[in-house]
């Protein structure tokens, strides 16, 4: 473990009755990184994040704060602080009494405590007479605010964000994203997030963790996460993509031989640097993006490219900026690209077409349940 | 909420739309409340009642500081008794509430049948328990303390065990409502935010299950005013509450006048002391909110 790491959670195992909740994860975030915690609902990411909290002790394994054993040690007395799902603001206190109240836990003198909280309100860019409103007076992103700033007041060494942007509609959570981006790079506290929307996380965070039924699948910064996905759950959980079946058959110098049915590629060869780290031979899934995917040109071309395959356009969709096709191979592949819009359609319905992608944009990784 | 109801006293389509209930509960609430008020001023002439508008009734009450005695003693009584409820119900309301969520049903049933079991019935029941050679006193003897330890049946301290008893049903039910109201992560961000669990208890479960507290209050207090089973039976009658003596006025003496003349002093009381409460209350809020 790195000097620079904040938290690490070693072998982190918790169990509820017979439940596992969370199936020895291990995690290390590193000073003023903003890291990311996501996968589906039931994957164990808030469990994670409540054992950091301290709201919850785990059944076996180590978690290290600022190289401090946290086992045992109540919230209070941790480098922590958490933004609710539900925010969790007092309804019986006024925004000014929210975002003081840690500061009149640790006996701050009221004159400190108030030009504090003003210097929090003008950070969160709350208006200053919003002091002596009860939190049901203000709207969800006002709310949202002070929230963060009742949060960010003790200066906490780790943020712990549960999900608190997912009550808000499209428009409001942007802003709040690029909100939440500015205030990580001006106070430069780490960040831990916990969401179920991948695109989310991968708009904020240096770093993803993808989590998955109490185990970590990946962590990895978002480009890793989207384009070499550990798996096919980490590179079918954002976006569209697709997944060619594939046989591993040996290694060759630094290089992977493989054979497909229906994808034409001279070489046969995959450099061992785009294929997830010790796959063995064996069935196997070859990723591609839809927008690295061309119109090479008509069926059986493609010389340009270093794969192809033959397919028939079955569906078209013209989104603006961009087009998306959908097509099938002949042995039934779906297939599905997308490029920028142009004035001229490359292709229409019906149309056969070669469709090519270069081999520095796929990813191998082994076939699940292969 | 407000604006709405203020809205209503304007609107006639709405006002006709209550005009049934309006009528209803006026029938059933305020002409038997006119009717007693009316009683107050006959006379009872042999047992029989005349009707003749005079102000003896009212001239007895005020002179005779007898009543006074009792209705006071019975506001005693009752804020003891809410005082002991609260301070009762509100471990048992929080336990429930939050500690013990695997019994919390089986505990709410016991309260409830206790609660539902026939006042009369219960009320005896702890004249038997607290009977000179009853089951309290064998107990104790049993443990070889001397015969006739538990020596307070028959007198206020015994009402007043039946009381609480009897009332603290209530009292449990308000608080533990509004504590399980209380969002459990409102309790975390106070531990988050450095609070120990005092603390926690003391400046966020507290202040949000106030109004629940305060429903009880008033709640039992009600109900403390107007009893009159407990210390008639558990206090032997030797010191009368005013419900108790209002019984006795219609019943025993027949003197209907009377009775209707302090059925209402105990009813002006009463409302005069939960107006006052929430005086208070409303108050506390304004300082709160300002």
């Amino acid at each position: 473990m790195a000097a620079a790491d904040l938290l690490d959670i070693v072998a982190l195992r918790k169990n509820y009755g017979a439940f596992e909740a969370l199936k020895g994860v291990s995690l290390s975030v590193r000073q003023g990184e903003f890291m990311a915690l996501v996968g589906p609902s039931g994957c164990g990411k808030t469990t994670l994040l409540k054992h950091v909290a301290g709201f919850e002790e785990p059944t076996a394994g180590a978690l290290r704060l600022d190289g401090k054993d946290m086992i045992g040690v109540p919230p209070a007395e941790r480098p922590t602080s958490m933004v609710f799902q539900r925010l969790a603001l007092f309804p019986h206190m006024t925004v000014a009494e929210n975002i003081g109240f840690p500061l009149k836990l640790r006996r701050v003198a009221p004159a400190e405590v108030k030009a504090r909280v003003a210097a929090m309100i003008e950070l969160m860019q709350l208006k200053p007479e919003y002091l002596t409103r009860f939190p049901r007076q203000l709207s969800g992103g006002e709310q949202q605010r002070v929230a963060l700033a009742r949060s960010m007041i003790s200066e906490p060494k780790l943020l712990l964000l549960d999900e608190p942007l997912s009550a808000l509609d499209v428009k409001l959570k942007k802003v709040l994203q690029a909100e939440l981006k500015r205030l990580h790079r001006s106070v430069g506290v780490t960040f831990l997030h916990v969401t179920h929307d991948l695109e989310e996380a991968m708009m904020l965070a240096d770093r993803i963790c993808v989590m998955r039924g109490g185990h970590i699948l990946q962590v990895g910064r978002p480009d890793d996460i989207y384009y070499r996905p550990a798996d096919e759950f980490v590179a079918g959980f954002i976006g569209e993509t697709n997944l060619f079946p594939v046989e591993v058959t040996g290694r060759e110098d630094g290089s992977l031989r493989y054979r497909s049915a229906e994808i034409r590629d001279v070489s046969g060869l995959v450099p061992a640097a785009l294929a997830a780290e010790g796959l063995a031979p064996g069935p196997a899934r070859m990723m591609v993006r839809p927008e690295l995917i061309h119109i090479a040109g008509p069926i059986a071309g493609a010389a340009a490219f270093d794969c192809s395959v033959d397919a028939e356009i079955t569906e078209l969709f013209v989104k603006g900026g961009t087009i998306q096709y959908r097509a099938c191979t002949p042995a039934g592949q779906e297939v599905v690209f997308e490029m920028p819009g142009t004035s001229r359609l490359p292709a229409d319905l019906g149309d056969r077409v070669a469709l090519g992608w270069n081999k520095a944009d796929i990813f191998l990784f082994r076939a699940s349940g292969g | 909420m407000a604006a709405e109801i203020e809205r209503g006293w304007r609107d006639p389509a709405l006002l006709a739309k209550a005009l049934p209930s309006v009528l209803l509960q006026t029938a059933c609430f305020l002409a038997p409340l006119l009717m007693t008020f009316a009683l107050t001023f006959q006379k009872t002439k042999n047992f029989q009642l005349t009707w003749t508008w005079n102000l003896d009734v009212w001239t007895d009450v005020f002179s005779k500081p007898h009543y006074w005695t009792i209705l006071l003693h019975t506001l005693e009584m009752a804020v003891v008794c809410v005082v002991l409820c609260v301070v009762l119900a509100l471990p048992v309301a929080y336990a429930l509430a939050t500690r013990i969520k695997r019994f919390e049903n089986h505990v709410k049933i016991l309260i409830t049948f206790a609660f539902l079991t026939d006042a009369t019935l219960k009320t005896f029941g702890w004249v038997l328990f607290l009977d000179q050679k009853g089951a309290a006193n064998f107990l104790l003897e049993q443990l070889g303390l001397p015969a006739g330890v538990v020596a307070i049946l028959f007198t206020d301290w015994a009402t007043m065990l039946g009381m609480v008893y009897g009332l603290l049903p209530f009292m449990i039910f308000t608080i533990y409502l509004s504590i399980d109201n209380i969002d459990r992560s409102l309790i975390l961000a106070a531990y988050d935010a450095g609070a120990g669990k005092l603390r926690a208890f003391w400046e966020v479960t507290l202040p949000l299950c106030r109004p629940g507290i305060w429903a009880g209050v008033v709640l039992v207090f009600l109900l403390a005013v107007g009893v009159f089973l407990e210390p008639k039976v558990l206090g032997g009658g030797k010191s009368p509450m005013t419900a108790e003596l209002i019984r006795q006025t219609f019943e025993t003496r027949v003197n209907w006048p009377l009775g209707a003349a302090l059925t209402f002093v105990l009813m002006t009381v009463a409302v005069f002391v939960i107006l006052l409460f929430n005086r208070v209350y409303s108050l506390k809020r304004a300082m709160v909110t300002s």
